[in-house]
């Protein structure tokens, strides 16, 4: 039977955060790619800058009926409404900014989003929203 | 054969009914470890000195399965099958059940559960420190409905009391420690005309100032500062313009913390109360984790500050946010949450003597998750059910298939953001395939039913364990209230 002393030993011998796989171009690249844990941008980030890309994650449900853009997230957007005030957003998030007005997808359904990738922080006129990542020109699927 | 078993069967029962050492069974691991046990058992002697200090540990969500799905994923990491693995509070000597509804809700809230077990009373869902005659977000109901918290108990009776999470320190199981609120929500500011009651952020510091908590530590930077101000992360509160507890509480002479490095200076000899805030809003998951302490390190240093007085400590300890990930129904993310707990509950048994420190580690309530069958040893908690190996232990490394032919995971939620069914088909749903590789990455969702934007609580028992003085009052199923009673005892037994 393992006691506290071994246990703590054994928790901190072990990596319990798998690392992130970063995903070939080719491929859809995930929203947490493009951050360092820190949340800085990842290199894979910083290589992108500026080129077209596709990531895949979820669209959270829009800020604005009749918006340009809508936010990804890399897992379904929860909101508990008994919990919280009002939804807490993730660090690591992108805002897809549209060719033209999107179609919203329910919240739970992966989708990916193609685009040119943005980098630093942009106030969106409209709403105030904050983002650090963007896509431009974007269509998504 | 048969009859030749069943006759030295028979003469091992009537020669030696009780000794068990004779049975045919009787080299089997399983059964020297269950008389090993047995002679544990037996050993057991209550404790019944006075405690000087008391430890609560609420993991937030922690119901018993929720507990399972930890002990499976921390044995799986280790290298075992899981179901053998002992978390820490799995090894106290006393537990019991808890039923943990509130007084006007079958599923319960944090808020009502975190009054319960500080106070003593049972009371209604997103109050808190206040009585089931108050009703939720009316501010004048809340005259002569106040309850006291264990912190104000202990900490008139000469005690050091303090409070740690890894949620917002206004969120409200932390608040259960030390505010009186109609509304939960109410941390920052109360609505206009709400004379009768400050918000709970106020309230912290104003026990920060008047000594009743020496140290707070968790989240919620933002519920201290004004709109206008931003904080050491670039983001701004959520008061109104101009307020700043956090300068208030550095003007009274208190330590404030806000990363690793100023957490690792904050100081131990209790010679200022520590203020300690991560995060703008809740801290990082565990699986997320950077640049701030974890629960172990915030447990750690609250217990080292607290023991410098003399009268003894109480402490409230949450892990918040094994609630948050289940509420996103993200399983990875619930157990990495619960390893950390774990460890704080290591953390915290180590650094104390069981001869006058009663330990108490429960939850607050569990969720709507649940698991499937009938899984292998050793499927991955988080991943794939496979199946059973008839001529072997370990599993068959082949997954079930359901009646779709689809695979389905160990685990999976009742309702929440995982759910199949999808509302640009009318609320039709088919389960997506599956592989191995998507349920047990980080970010998966565990399939859900009903489809609700967060996964819910629910009103299924919990398990409180303890050990140290009184630790064996805890027996049989209890109301949560009586957790606040047994701690009271405890600290007041002659």
């Amino acid at each position: 039977m393992m006691n506290r002393r071994h246990f703590l030993l054994a928790a901190t011998s072990t990596g319990l955060i798998s690392p992130v796989g970063v995903s070939a171009q080719a491929a859809p690249i995930a929203v947490r790619d493009l951050y360092n844990k820190d949340l800085s941008f990842s290199d894979l980030a910083l290589s992108l800058e500026g080129k077209e890309i596709t990531v895949t994650g979820f669209m959270a449900p829009p800020l604005k009926a009749d918006g340009q853009f809508f936010v990804l997230t890399k897992k379904p957007m929860s909101v508990c409404p008994f919990c919280e005030t009002e939804a807490e957003w993730p660090d690591d998030i992108m805002a897809i900014y549209t060719k033209r007005q999107f179609r919203v997808i329910p919240f739970n359904v992966r989708i990916e989003a193609s685009g040119v990738l943005e980098l630093g922080p942009l106030k969106d006129p409209e709403t105030g929203f904050l983002s650090r990542v963007r896509l431009t020109a974007a269509r998504y699927s | 054969m048969k009859t030749k078993f069943a006759a030295s069967l028979v003469f091992a029962l009537s020669a030696t009914t009780a000794i068990a050492q004779d049975l045919p069974q009787a080299g089997n691991t399983w059964f020297t470890d269950g008389q090993a046990a047995i002679k544990a058992a037996l050993a057991k002697q209550p404790n019944t000195s006075t405690a000087k200090n008391i430890i609560i540990m609420i993991s937030d969500g922690n119901g018993v399965g929720t507990n399972y799905a930890t002990r499976l994923f921390h044995g799986q990491q280790n290298g075992n099958y899981g179901d053998e693995n002992v978390l820490p509070a799995e090894t106290f000597p006393n537990l019991a059940l808890v039923k943990t509804y509130n007084v006007n809700a079958q599923t319960p809230d944090s808020a009502g559960t975190g009054t319960a077990m500080m106070s003593g009373v049972k009371t209604k869902a997103g109050v808190v420190g206040v009585n089931e005659n108050a009703n939720r977000g009316d501010c004048a109901s809340i005259e002569g409905n106040q309850v006291l918290s264990m912190n104000d108990i202990m900490s008139a009776a000469g005690k050091a009391t303090g409070v740690v999470s890894t949620a917002r320190i206004t969120h409200a199981t932390p608040a259960s420690a030390y505010a009186n609120s109609v509304d939960r929500n109410f941390e920052d500011s109360v609505p206009e005309g709400c004379t009768q009651q400050a918000d709970i952020a106020t309230q912290l510091i104003e026990n920060l100032k008047d000594g009743t908590i020496q140290v707070a530590m968790g989240g919620g930077r933002r519920h201290f500062i004004g709109k206008d101000i931003t904080d050491e992360e670039g983001k701004t509160g959520k008061r109104a313009e101009g307020e700043n507890l956090i300068d208030m509480a550095k003007e009274m002479g208190a330590y404030y913390a806000w990363d690793q490095a100023t957490f690792d200076a904050a100081p131990m000899d209790g010679s200022a109360p520590i203020l300690g805030l991560f995060e703008s809003s809740h801290m990082k998951y565990e699986a997320d984790r950077s640049g701030e302490p974890s629960l172990a390190e915030m447990t750690g240093a609250a217990i080292k500050a607290l023991s410098n007085n003399e009268n003894g400590f109480f402490l409230q300890v949450e892990a918040g946010r094994v609630d948050h990930a289940n509420h996103d129904g993200n399983l990875a993310r619930v157990v990495r949450d619960g390893v950390a707990f774990a460890q704080a509950v290591a953390l915290a048994d180590e650094l104390t003597n069981d001869e006058d420190t009663l330990i108490i580690v429960t939850a607050d309530h569990e969720h709507a998750i649940a698991f499937n069958g009938y899984c292998g040893r050793g499927s991955d908690i988080l991943g794939l059910c496979m199946g059973i190996d008839g001529a072997g232990i370990k599993h068959s490394n082949e997954a079930l298939l359901a009646k779709d032919g689809k695979p389905y995971t160990v685990a999976g939620y009742l309702n929440g953001g995982g759910s199949v069914l999808r509302e640009d088909v009318n609320w039709v749903g088919a389960r997506p395939d599956l592989t191995q590789e998507e349920a047990t990455d980080v970010d998966y969702l565990q399939q859900a039913l009903v489809p609700t934007s967060s996964e819910t609580h629910s009103g299924e028992d919990v398990a409180v364990y303890a050990k140290g003085p009184f630790a064996h009052l805890f027996d049989g199923t209890v109301e949560q209230n009586y957790i606040f009673h047994v701690m009271h005892h405890a600290a007041t037994a002659e």
